[in-house]
């Protein structure tokens, strides 16, 4: 399924258009980053990214985080309901959610720890561990598993010589399967951070990889 | 008056409640619906599915604990269909259940082994590995073992609701989920969390304390009272080979719910005490003669016929009514006299935020209201110290009851014309005693206590009283009785008949009024923040 | 038009801007006359629209098919307590990704959809509960969002029309049953996405404890065309009890997958033969799942009869749920994407109800030990009678939705199984 006639833009762009700068590919589509401090806070919630970067040791929160933390409570009637966005910003800081992170967390919206390791282990984004750099979560759920999803995950095991889970000696990868990640129609879609990845075939693996190495983000 | 709707169950006609629900109303009928996850005491999620039953005209079947009875409901629990779910849930139960009932606690009082063995398949047909969580110490009295857990969340929703204490959680989701704590701060630090132990319905949470201990169908269960503070908790004495191996708290919604904290549910080891006073002792200076009871108590009443001077007297909280009454009786027999107490007090209650009218309470004795009701006067300081100078040196006679004189010297009392020690072991402030009287623990009479609020609530005996030990009652109310020429009690009940005859606050109560639930003395007692 | 193939059987409302990133933008938007059905729909007031909404015989889009005008009046009036309204952007049903599509290309027409909804239903607040592995999408439509802010379409005092509204994008954590309408609320109040039991219903105690309505996505965003031309003008399309259009989500072995809006009724063998150009390579069709995972499976013979719409495809003993049609031709394994569906929904279980908990992963083991070639035909018993009792039995559906590809493929493809447990051998490949 790798000969598609079709372009895809939006974000990622399709596989293959590596020669593009990230504005070229996002053309006129391209909505610009978020700031750190949430913009408007509607969607100061809505930001939690996965990036490459990550800072374990960070405090929770300082600066814009602290302002887009602040702007996310004022959101809703609770101070609970702001848990998940708050985690998320915790894991965007930190890379991932640590029993110091859900600790920290609960301390600010006046919950209890255990509580609060009760609703992070729950949901499957937050990690638990470290990651690597960029975390490759491939579908292999049935549309895209129809299309050869199996082989575009054995592809990315084998360049980056982990197993499932498991993170790249050189700290780069983390390779994992994720559940329908509903991009169903262009087959095998790989969300690799926060970016999607659509039409991925195992010969572009390599590419990919490489691409991601090289940009450092 | 409520609302009242008609329902049928298994045939049953019967009208409830409106609001009640199916599984509430099935216990009037005598019907058990099994459950796991429902307590009457937290919420309600409805998630074990065991309790579904079958409800004519219903499109799939109800969970009882939930669904509030409609007006002209047939509902069927043991139809095809009803048995038919049932078998199934627990058949899932058992798919991942490590089916260890040779080693664990709960075995003879799980709920898992009963509910299959009555209602479930006869050969399971899960063939694939099972899956492992291994055992886990969650703090304090309370260790887990994850494969037999069933998920009904009794333990987690106690905590949160009932101690409101977030302490527990459920970790991942799916079969993956299992309970745990946060990482290391366990159940430390909390003070009610022995509960989650007795709602467990599997084996699951187990407490430390008990663990291999004892064969549940070995143990004999005795309703009793709580002596560690004047709450008056019900509990239940768990005993075998004339030792009480553990306490379970009994339901009685007035006073302590479902619940007992930590701080009484462990207060037992005591009663196991192996270095008993067991024969009635007279002692001369330093030597001690080991002697009958009738010697004994003709030897006091000698002596008291040749005392002048009055009598003192010490009585301690931690006696019964009767044993109480029977003192005071005595004391007058003998002309009259002052009778003081000590009792303990904590720094602090400890409530039980989820149930409000259940505490940890700050006096630690079972009995103060009733020492006080019968014009007993508390002496000494809150470490239950100090306060016997007036007694110390007395001539006259001096009774001591129960008070175990940790801070008193071998002289006390040695100028006592009648010194008279009556307890459970032999002390070094009875060294002056001229006789030393062997007398039984509330673990192994029938009395009563009467706990703060003026509630009289009685126990009954679980061990047998070591070698010559007696109630104290019996005793006291033989001596009463050859003194002034009397009848006496020679039951509890009399024993508390005829305390009520003298101290209008527990006239007119018999024991049939007291039941297992309690009864209110006639007095309106003050609560002190004890 | 639709994405990113085009048809000429199309009727191209909701998509009709898919592929144009001109449509993201709140000026195009309004040039192209959006956000006047707002406009109108607060000279409406709220009863009309409820009373359009019906006759347009509305049914939601997330999978439920239930009518949407029906649910928006069981919302109680007067009650002084504050009103929610929920967009349910939580997409997870394998196969589905129209709303990604409709997000990322027109978010402004789920933004009307919404403020329309809530205005109609009482509501001051808006949440749209979106999928946590849509961090793109999500940004464009929380970009929109700060521009329809700025221009005044949400906020205080809504184009003079004196109507307060807000409306927050949320971002869920990766659970699938929190696309299950109480899992939702759960998951916004900042708990375990678990369901509740029902009774209570959301539109008497929902999020917060306070009457809440939710809707799909796909729902909210026909909302203003119903608006602007009458609940009448939408029943042109579709059948007597499924009028309308619908987004068909197409994936798998055929030659142009992708998203088409197709009036509901249109028959699926044609779906596939004309609109998406035959199955690849020629092959043959084997099995076709028409709404998403949780639907029975339907063989080559019940697709050749089977209608895209609610009452056509109970009709051949399978369900539209939410129209993701996901194709299967001669080369597919069915015990291996049986047990991948299976282990998707051991995996996304919440783990409250016993038979969930439990009969998921077993039914998964048991899956995987016959693609294994160590199963036996006791286990295909066993396999429908423990998924027979995850039906009806448990607080919320994902339960039912393990037994429906379970069963189906076991009654329609039992020989592929049973040439696993007999003689160790694969039927297909993929």
């Amino acid at each position: 399924m790798s000969e598609t006639p079709f372009r895809n833009p939006g974000w990622a762009g399709n596989t293959g258009e590596f020669d593009l700068t990230e504005e070229q590919v996002r053309g006129e589509d391209f909505v610009g980053d978020r700031p750190a401090h949430g913009g408007h806070a509607s969607g100061a919630g809505a930001m939690p990214y996965m990036l490459a970067e990550k800072n374990p040791d960070v405090a929770l929160f300082e600066g814009e985080y602290q302002e887009r933390f602040e702007k996310i409570l004022t959101r809703y009637p609770t101070k609970q309901a702001a848990l998940l966005p708050a985690l998320g910003l915790a894991q965007e800081i930190r890379g991932y959610v640590s029993p110091d992170s859900m600790d920290r967390v609960a301390e600010l919206l006046d919950l209890s720890p255990a509580y609060v390791r009760g609703v992070a282990t729950f949901y499957t984004m937050y990690n638990k561990r470290p990651v690597g750099r960029h975390l490759v979560q491939v579908c292999t759920n049935i549309s895209c598993n129809l299309n050869g999803a199996d082989e575009v995950v054995e592809a990315f095991l084998r360049y980056t010589d982990t197993e499932l889970g498991e993170t790249s000696e050189d700290g780069h990868f983390t390779v994992i399967e994720a559940e329908c990640l509903a991009a169903c129609g262009f087959p095998t879609c790989v969300q690799i951070n926060s970016r999607y990845f659509e039409n991925v075939t195992p010969d572009q693996v390599p590419q990919i990889c490489e691409r991601l190495k090289s940009e450092g983000k | 008056m409520a609302d009242m709707v008609k329902v049928t169950i298994d045939g049953h006609e019967l009208e409830v409640p409106k609001g009640t629900t199916i599984l509430e109303a099935a216990k009037r009928v005598g019907t058990e619906v099994p459950h796991y996850c429902y307590h009457p005491g937290m919420s309600s999620p409805a998630m074990c599915r065991l309790c579904l039953v079958d409800v004519e005209g219903a499109p799939k079947p109800m969970p009882s604990c939930v669904t509030t009875v409609m007006d002209g409901q047939v509902v069927h629990t043991q139809s095809e269909k009803a048995l038919a779910n049932r078998q199934g849930v627990l058949e899932f139960y058992l798919v991942n259940h490590p089916l260890d009932c040779p080693i664990c606690d709960m075995s003879g009082e799980c709920n898992l082994q009963d509910y299959v063995h009555e209602e479930g398949r006869k050969q399971g047909r899960g063939r694939e590995p099972k899956r492992v969580f291994g055992r886990d110490d969650f703090g304090g009295d309370v260790l887990f073992y994850g494969d037999r857990c069933v998920m009904c969340t009794r333990c987690v929703r106690f905590m949160s609701e009932v101690e409101q204490d977030d302490r527990l959680t459920v970790v991942e989701r799916g079969n993956r989920s299992v309970i745990d704590t946060f990482f290391a701060e366990g159940l430390d630090g909390t003070n009610w969390h022995g509960n989650i132990v007795d709602i467990c319905p599997v084996g699951a949470l187990v407490s430390k304390d008990f663990l291999h201990k004892a064969r549940a169908w070995d143990l004999t269960h005795t309703p009793s009272i709580c002596t560690s503070c004047s709450q008056g908790c019900n509990i239940d004495l768990h005993t075998r080979d004339n030792l009480v191996q553990r306490i379970k708290p009994r339901e009685n919604l007035d006073v302590n719910g479902w619940w007992i904290c930590d701080h009484g549910r462990h207060d037992y080891e005591w009663m196991n005490r192996g270095d008993r006073l067991e024969a009635p002792l007279a002692r001369d200076g330093s030597t001690s003669r080991a002697t009958g009871w009738k010697d004994a108590l003709r030897g006091v009443l000698d002596g008291a016929a040749a005392s002048s001077g009055g009598v003192r007297a010490i009585a301690s909280a931690g006696s019964s009514n009767e044993d109480l009454g029977a003192l005071r009786a005595l004391v007058d027999a003998l002309g009259g006299g002052e009778i003081v107490y000590r009792s303990a007090r904590a720094a602090d209650e400890i409530p039980l935020k989820g149930y409000p009218t259940l505490a940890r309470r700050r006096d630690l004795a079972p009995n103060t209201t009733g020492a006080n009701l019968m014009g007993m006067t508390r002496v000494g300081g809150d470490d239950a110290t100090g306060g016997l100078e007036g007694v110390a040196s007395h001539e006259g006679v001096v009774i001591v009851l129960g008070d175990r004189l940790d801070d008193v010297g071998a002289d006390f009392g040695e100028k006592a014309s009648l010194y008279v020690y009556l307890g459970t072991h032999d002390v070094p402030g009875a060294s002056a005693a001229h006789f030393v009287l062997p007398v039984a623990t509330h673990a192994e009479s029938e009395g009563t206590f009467t706990n703060r609020e003026g509630r009289v609530q009685r126990f009954e005996p679980a061990l047998q009283a070591p070698g010559m030990a007696r109630p104290a009652w019996l005793v006291l109310g033989a001596l009463t009785a050859e003194r002034t020429g009397g009848g006496v009690a020679r039951t509890a009940p009399d024993a508390f008949a005829a305390l009520g005859s003298t101290v209008p606050a527990f006239s007119g109560i018999g024991y049939g009024d007291i039941g297992s639930r309690g009864a209110v003395v006639n007095e309106s007692v003050s609560l002190t923040g004890d | 038009m639709a994405y990113p193939y085009v048809s000429d059987h199309e009727v191209r409302i909701l998509s009709k801007h898919f592929g144009d990133p001109l449509q993201r933008r709140v000026d195009t938007y309004v040039e192209r006359g959006g956000y006047g059905a707002l406009k109108k729909a607060f000279e409406m007031g709220p009863e009309k629209i409820i009373d359009e909404v019906k006759a347009s015989g509305l049914r939601g889009r997330g999978g439920a098919g239930f009518p949407t005008g029906v649910k928006w009046s069981f919302m109680p009036k007067g009650t002084g307590k504050p009103h929610y309204l929920l967009c349910n952007a939580d997409e997870s049903e394998p196969g589905t990704f129209k709303d990604r599509e409709l997000m990322r290309w027109d978010p402004h027409q789920l933004i009307e959809g919404c403020l329309i909804g809530a205005y109609a239903i009482g509501a001051q607040h808006v949440y749209i509960y979106c999928r946590g592995e849509f961090f793109e999408t999500n940004q464009v439509l929380a970009r929109a969002v700060e521009d329809a802010y700025a221009r005044g379409y949400i906020g205080k005092d809504i184009m003079g029309s004196g109507v307060d509204l807000d409306l927050t994008v949320h971002q869920g954590a990766g659970a699938y049953i929190c696309g299950e309408e109480t899992g939702l609320m759960n998951s916004l109040e900042g708990r375990r996405g678990q369901p509740r039991v029902k009774p209570p219903f959301p539109a008497a105690v929902g999020a917060f404890g306070m009457p809440s309505t939710i809707n799909n996505v796909e729902t909210l965003c026909t909302v203003p065309h119903i608006v602007a031309n009458g609940g009448a003008w939408y029943r042109q399309w579709g059948t007597e009890k499924s009028p309308g259009t619908k987004l068909f989500c197409v994936s798998g072995h055929v030659n142009r997958p992708g998203n088409y809006e197709l009036p509901l009724g249109f028959p699926l063998q044609k779906l596939i033969d004309d609109v998406c150009g035959g199955m690849r390579g020629g092959n043959a069709l084997k099995a076709v799942i028409p709404g998403g995972s949780s639907v029975p499976i339907i063989n080559a013979e019940e697709v050749s009869r089977c209608t895209l719409d609610y009452e056509g495809c109970v009709a051949v003993g399978t369900m539209l749920g939410c129209a993701s049609v996901i194709v299967m031709d001669e080369t597919t394994d069915v015990v291996k994407q049986v047990r991948r569906m299976v282990d998707f929904y051991a995996h996304e279980s919440c783990g409250q109800c016993t038979p969930c908990r439990e009969g998921s992963a077993w039914t998964a083991r048991i899956l995987r030990r016959i693609e294994e070639g160590r199963g036996t035909e006791e286990d295909l018993d066993t396999l429908m009678d423990t998924t027979q009792q995850m039906v009806g039995t448990t607080i919320c559906v994902l339960s039912d939705s393990v037994a429906a590809p379970v069963q189906s493929s076991i009654n329609k493809f039992r020989d592929e199984y049973l040439a696993l447990i007999r003689r160790g051998e694969r039927v297909g490949a993929a």
